[in-house]
């Protein structure tokens, strides 16, 4: 398929190589690569893969301790190891870069009109206020509504998927050849996300560039890209076409990869279960605005009256986009953050319960959070981080003893105890959530919220720590609220679902019936932008 | 804009008598009075002089009338040049001292902006490493160190420069202590630039504009630049109003007749008056650089602007 098409890119035993302080790292090991005229090609890979490394190094964006080897051609010129002068001529206009990040990609100190003209007058010369209208028209094309007073828009005052199509905008400004699209959508919300793609896709339909798609997501890669090639630790391990990937996966790495899709399903407990944790009409306000001499002073309400009703052994799925209130209905329900409403645990009755009266509850309360990175201390070994807890609620143990739990808690969540005394930063990002999980575990807690445990890690890792919660509630019959934005992870991991918009309850009930018959809208649009794309 | 302003300006009131009240008792707390010489006065000249300048009263008395005075723009005689009011002495000097401190002001800032700059772009290179040993020099030897030492090398043994005094006001007078006054300042802003470049040069807007074949000179100047310029304008604020109401040190090394000195004398003397004037002086300055500051930040970055 599309092998007539002239090969415009080139690449051939390209080279990255990062110089450390322990010594050279080579992040990219010698690939070959072709992209062809018109085509979609997707670089398909998890962190560390090397993926986007190779499009920085091709485009002369590395970081200043990263050098580049090998040759990548593009219609006949050699990019690498081209002086900037003239590789400036290539890049902005005939190579263009969109990136994962929308929320700093653009310089936040100037107008998205100034800042899509910039490469405009670089590349075709001419003034600001002539490439005005060239901008009006690429705000149009990428669907800004009221281009003309959006023009004159700072980078903060738009939301993410706008700053997409800003940045979309600005890579088509001079008709590129080839668009290298860094993880354009994974920062964003799924029906975002699934927008952003429909007029990539579009535009390419339209303007006949070729798109190089880099993403660690399969589900996009099957919608989207004509050709993929598969990445591993520097190295291109597979090429072909989508559908050969995906029906005919010649390398381990890809069957891996296609099997780690999270999977598998969750009985709902007993009906007789008793409840361990209950809140009704949970609200939480923030306020906005006021001080001394401030504006006047709002109330925004994050959670607005959502009942929860969690059974010993069950999984709740709390699912929304970002802003919908779902992590701080976790909060709440633990009594972390004011709010009103009435709250239950077990049989005691929690509403008027202020910090020091939950204390002692809080060991069978516990909560892991989304980011393993920033929620460990960098400054504790890792057995002083999970036995901190035991200080407060078993402050009776003997350093021999708090030692032998840590031994435990880290068997559990399969690591090697030796770990603990360790320090946070020497550890993957897989471990370090299954650090914050012993953490939560070494109390014996009843309810476990997991606020997008998941989220920051790659699919294969992923399925590693869903099958590890799975296990740990079969062996202490744990209750989980678990929150996502990601429904196959839900879908996987709980046997109920709520789903919320804007603070709101939008729908809720057994996982079956809102995956296979979703009664609302919102529910069917996230379904059909998460399983469709 | 306008409204802003106004709210700061009254935001001003409240802070200016807290500064007042609290210099005013601080000051009389002290031991000693104006009249208290290395030989003492005949207790009958002290009675007349104390009751002359109302000292004999109750201090809550002294502070209600010197608030009432004070908010009629009349802070007083000084205790110590007994023919001056301290508005008179203020108005003579701080000509001096502003000047002084303007030129003072736009060498430590500019400089310091170039060098930070400079070493920011050659990170790690020997360029940088003595720019940032300089600066580091210039933070820590004070500034009694090094207005003796130019004085000694430029004006004695060069004779390039005359060695202190106000002369006929000519750039060749104020070479030396604009340099002693800067120094200090410019280091840290040398500094600020240095640190707030390098993290501009790593953010991912400045990657996108490399990756639209901007030119490095725009990169830097354009985009790195105005985002590094951030910090440096918030410490603009204490810089220009340190620099612009003189320095003790400094105007005393160079014989300079601004208001400088005062600070210093007036608390040795105790001269009350004239202490709580350069109190009421500096706090007017601070307070009228943090508002400009805080107007210019408002134009550099668009997220903070005040509408």
């Amino acid at each position: 398929m599309n092998d007539s098409r002239e090969t415009i890119l080139a690449v051939r035993d390209l080279k990255v190589t990062f110089t450390t302080p322990d010594g050279d790292v080579q992040a990219v090991k010698g690939i070959d690569l072709d992209i062809k005229a018109g085509e979609t090609l997707a670089v398909v890979g998890e962190s560390g893969s090397g993926k986007s490394q190779t499009m920085m190094g091709i485009m002369g964006l590395l970081a200043g301790n990263g050098r580049v080897a090998g040759s990548a051609k593009y219609r006949g010129q050699e990019l690498v190891g081209l002086p900037l002068k003239a590789l400036n001529k290539v890049r902005g206009a005939k190579i263009t870069m969109i990136f994962q990040e929308p929320m700093t990609s653009l310089d936040p100190l100037y107008t998205i009109g100034r800042q899509i003209a910039e490469p405009i007058v670089q590349h075709r010369g001419g003034t600001f206020s002539q490439a005005r209208a060239r901008v009006l028209e690429l705000l149009e094309l990428v669907g800004i509504p009221d281009p003309k007073r959006r023009i004159d828009s700072y980078p903060h005052e738009m939301s993410g998927g706008q700053r997409q199509r800003v940045m979309i905008a600005m890579a088509l400004a001079n008709d590129p050849d080839i668009l290298i699209a860094d993880e354009p959508t994974t920062a964003l919300d799924v029906t975002i996300q699934a927008q952003i793609l429909d007029l990539l896709n579009s535009l390419q339909a339209k303007f006949g560039m070729a798109v190089v798609l880099i993403t660690h997501d399969l589900g996009i890669v099957k919608h989207f890209a004509s050709r993929v090639a598969v990445m591993r630790r520097g190295e291109v391990v597979e090429t072909g076409t989508t559908a050969d990937i995906f029906e005919r996966p010649q390398a381990d790495y890809t069957k891996m990869l296609l099997a780690a899709e999270p999977h598998g399903r969750k009985a709902s407990p007993a009906e007789t279960a008793p409840v361990m944790l209950e809140g009704r009409n949970v609200s939480v306000d923030y306020a906005t605005g006021g001080g001394l001499f401030g504006k006047k002073a709002g109330v925004f309400r994050a959670v607005d009256g959502v009942n929860i009703r969690l059974k010993e052994g069950q999984t709740i799925g709390i699912v929304g986009e970002s802003g919908s209130g779902k992590s701080t209905l976790g909060r709440a329900l633990l009594r972390l953050i004011p709010s009103s409403g009435r709250y239950q645990f077990g049989a005691t009755n929690i509403s008027d319960f202020g910090r020091s009266a939950m204390r002692p509850l809080r060991r069978q309360l516990q909560l892991v959070f989304q980011d393993p990175y920033g929620s460990l201390s960098p400054r504790q070994t890792v057995g002083e981080i999970i036995t901190e807890g035991l200080y407060v609620h078993e402050p009776q143990l003997s350093r021999a003893e708090r030692d032998k739990r840590a031994i435990e808690a880290l068997k559990e969540v399969r690591l090697d105890p030796a770990a603990r005394n360790r320090y946070p930063h020497e550890f993957s990002g897989g471990q370090r959530q299954r650090i914050a999980i012993a953490r939560a575990i070494i109390l014996k807690p009843k309810v476990v919220i997991l606020d997008e445990p998941t989220s920051a890690l790659d699919r294969s890792v992923q399925g590693q720590v869903i099958d590890l919660l799975r296990d740990l509630q079969k062996t202490h019959g744990l209750s989980y609220i678990f929150i996502s934005h990601d429904l196959s992870v839900i879908k996987a991991m709980s046997d109920y679902v709520v789903v919320m918009k804007n603070g709101k309850v939008v729908e809720e009930g057994d996982t079956d019936a809102i995956f296979e018959a979703p009664r609302e809208n919102y529910t069917q649009t996230l379904m059909n932008a998460a399983f469709t794309a | 804009m306008i409204s802003f302003v106004l709210r700061r300006l009254a935001s001003a009131v409240p802070t200016l008598f807290i500064v007042v009240t609290i210099s005013f008792f601080l000051m009389r707390f002290a031991p000693g009075g104006p009249f208290n010489l290395e030989r003492p006065l005949p207790p009958q000249t002290m009675a007349n002089l104390m009751a002359t300048y109302h000292l004999d009263q109750p201090l809550w008395s002294q502070y209600v009338s010197y608030i009432g005075n004070a908010v009629r723009g009349d802070f007083g005689p000084s205790y110590v040049y007994k023919d001056n009011t301290v508005a008179e002495l203020i108005g003579k000097g701080l000509p001096y001292s502003m000047e002084l401190g303007f030129y003072a002001l736009l060498l430590a800032l500019f400089g310091g902006v170039l060098a930070g700059t400079i070493a920011a772009l050659r990170q790690n290179s020997a360029l940088d490493f003595l720019i940032m040993s300089v600066s580091t020099v210039g933070v820590t030897v004070p500034n009694f160190v090094v207005g003796p030492v130019l004085t000694l090398v430029f004006a004695i043994t060069l004779s390039w420069l005359p060695a202190g005094s106000w002369g006929d006001g000519s750039l060749r007078f104020l070479i030396l202590p604009m340099i002693a006054l800067a120094l200090p300042q410019l280091a840290v802003f040398a500094r600020l630039t240095r640190g707030s470049m390098i993290e501009a040069l790593h953010t991912d807007h400045i990657r996108t504009a490399r990756a639209y074949g901007l030119p490095a000179r725009t990169v830097v100047i354009t985009h790195a630049m105005r985002a590094a310029m951030l910090p440096v304008v918030s410490y603009l604020a204490p810089a220009a109003a340190a620099l612009l109401t003189g320095s003790a040190v400094v105007e005393t090394i160079f014989t300079i007749p601004g208001v400088g000195r005062y600070f210093v004398l007036g608390a040795i003397n105790r001269d009350y008056t004239l202490v709580m004037g350069t109190v009421v002086l500096i706090a007017i300055f601070v307070i009228v650089f943090n508002l400009l500051v805080d107007i210019l930040y408002g134009l550099l970055d668009p997220r903070v602007r005040h509408d």
